[in-house]
């Protein structure tokens, strides 16, 4: 009988020693890397405007300086009207402002779309003509490494720049990940409206146009409004 | 006795080189192919590696008369995966750009096939401190290939080490070119093949 007893108990005490442990590890670290986290996620803001660039990431306090003297945060309501976070509601969007001397230079729409694996979290920024797209990065995801991992490599991001989520007649159409080079699979005409996939990611491409679509229909009467130049 | 007779010189030592696991046993090439883009974080997983396998074996060495032998494969997993989990937590909180960068490779450490192999063949048949050298003995080993392997892409793929620029500029302007293949992982697949040849004609003598 022990013989089966055993096995058991010593199973048991391992795992509620080693899952204590882990709590305890988590818990501990979880200040520090929340703090990490808000820092990446300042850091992917001022890229997608090219306020800095990938490779020459600066001190952690430039950034935070930076992140406070041209990033604003602000609530967009049904209507496309950016509200401050008192007046928002509860269905308002979050957006962030890039300000320069006191005129708005782009927006950035947090982007939460449905990836392979999991979630794809990062930011599209659009210039203030409501149209162009200014950049786009990804903070978290779980797409496997080297395939769909690629999206936060800088060569993918760096297509978005300069392309268009309006065809030539002014509807939306948002931004496609093309399967394969946009110049070789892409009609000149609709080539601003692509960018560039990744081999051997089709499904993660696909995933994440669909999710840059739906954020941008939902954020479109914001768009609008920029396009118009009724901002404020 | 010499040091160098020592028993425990030998657990230490011969996973460096002559037992190499990486160049001599072929183990763990998944992780060794994808993190050495870069020196910085061959080293950090590097780093990561010995740290779980030394305590891996340390640990699974000091329970190995009470783990029962039919859940022992199930033991020693969970505790690889309880190392792997804690060192993954602390570089998410101390090394955050390092830690995206090796992303789920740090994860992966828990199916490494080193620290199992170890675990298996070593810990549960030896004293503690003798498994913990050879935890040591073997991390160290698996790190100075991944650090040879990051030293030779970083180098030749971007001309740089640790993120400085290494080869001058004046290189670049008489016509030199970064090799762009050494970035890919077929460039690791090459230089490692290169270090298994070397290692296998320098040991047969």
């Amino acid at each position: 009988m022990s013989d089966y007893i055993k096995p058991i108990v010593f199973a048991a005490v391992l795992s509620i020693v080693c899952s204590s442990l882990l709590t305890l590890a988590s818990t501990g670290l979880k200040e520090y890397q929340l703090k990490n986290i808000a820092l990446d996620k300042q850091k992917n803001i001022l890229k997608s405007v090219g306020l800095i660039q990938e490779d020459r990431a600066p001190a952690q306090d430039t950034i935070g300086r930076l992140y406070a003297d041209s990033i604003r945060r602000m609530w967009v309501d049904t209507g496309g009207k950016l509200v401050s976070e008192k007046q928002k509601g509860p269905h308002d969007l979050s957006v962030y402002l890039h300000v320069k001397d006191g005129a708005v230079q782009s927006y950035i729409i947090p982007v939460d779309s449905r990836g392979l694996w999991g979630r794809i979290l990062g930011y599209l920024a659009m210039k203030n003509d409501g149209t162009t797209v200014s950049g786009f990065t990804v903070y978290s995801h779980s797409e496997t490494p080297g395939l769909g991992g690629e999206i936060e490599k800088s060569w993918f991001q760096k297509n978005f720049a300069g392309k268009k989520i309006l065809d030539d007649q002014g509807n939306l159409v948002s931004i496609t990940v093309a399967k394969g080079k946009v110049k070789e699979r892409i009609t000149d005409k609709r080539q601003q409206n692509f960018v560039d996939g990744i081999s051997g990611a089709t499904l993660t491409g696909k995933f994440l146009s669909e999710g840059l679509k739906l954020t941008l229909i939902e954020y479109e009467p914001l768009s609008e409004k920029f396009r118009k130049n009724r901002t404020k | 006795m010499k040091i160098t007779r020592t028993k425990a010189f030998k657990v230490f030592f011969k996973p460096i080189w002559e037992s190499n696991p990486v160049s001599g046993q072929i183990l763990g090439i998944c992780s060794a192919l994808a993190v050495t883009v870069q020196l910085k974080t061959a080293i950090v997983m590097g780093l990561a590696l010995t740290f779980v396998l030394a305590f891996s074996n340390f640990l699974i060495s000091l329970m190995r008369n009470i783990i029962p032998r039919n859940i022992r494969i199930i033991a020693e997993l969970t505790i690889i995966a309880t190392l792997v989990i804690f060192a993954d937590q602390v570089l998410k909180a101390f090394l955050y750009d390092i830690s995206k960068q090796l992303s789920i490779f740090v994860g992966l450490i828990i199916t490494n096939c080193i620290i199992l192999a170890r675990a298996e063949t070593y810990a549960l048949g030896n004293p503690p401190l003798l498994s913990l050298l050879d935890g040591i003995g073997n991390g160290l080993g698996y790190s100075q290939i991944l650090i040879t392997v990051g030293i030779l892409r970083e180098l030749f793929g971007a001309g740089k080490l640790l993120g400085f620029q290494v080869v001058p500029e004046t290189f670049y302007t008489a016509g030199y070119q970064n090799m762009g293949f050494m970035v890919l992982a077929p460039g690791a697949f090459i230089a490692i093949g290169l270090i298994v040849w070397l290692q296998n004609t320098v040991s047969k003598e």
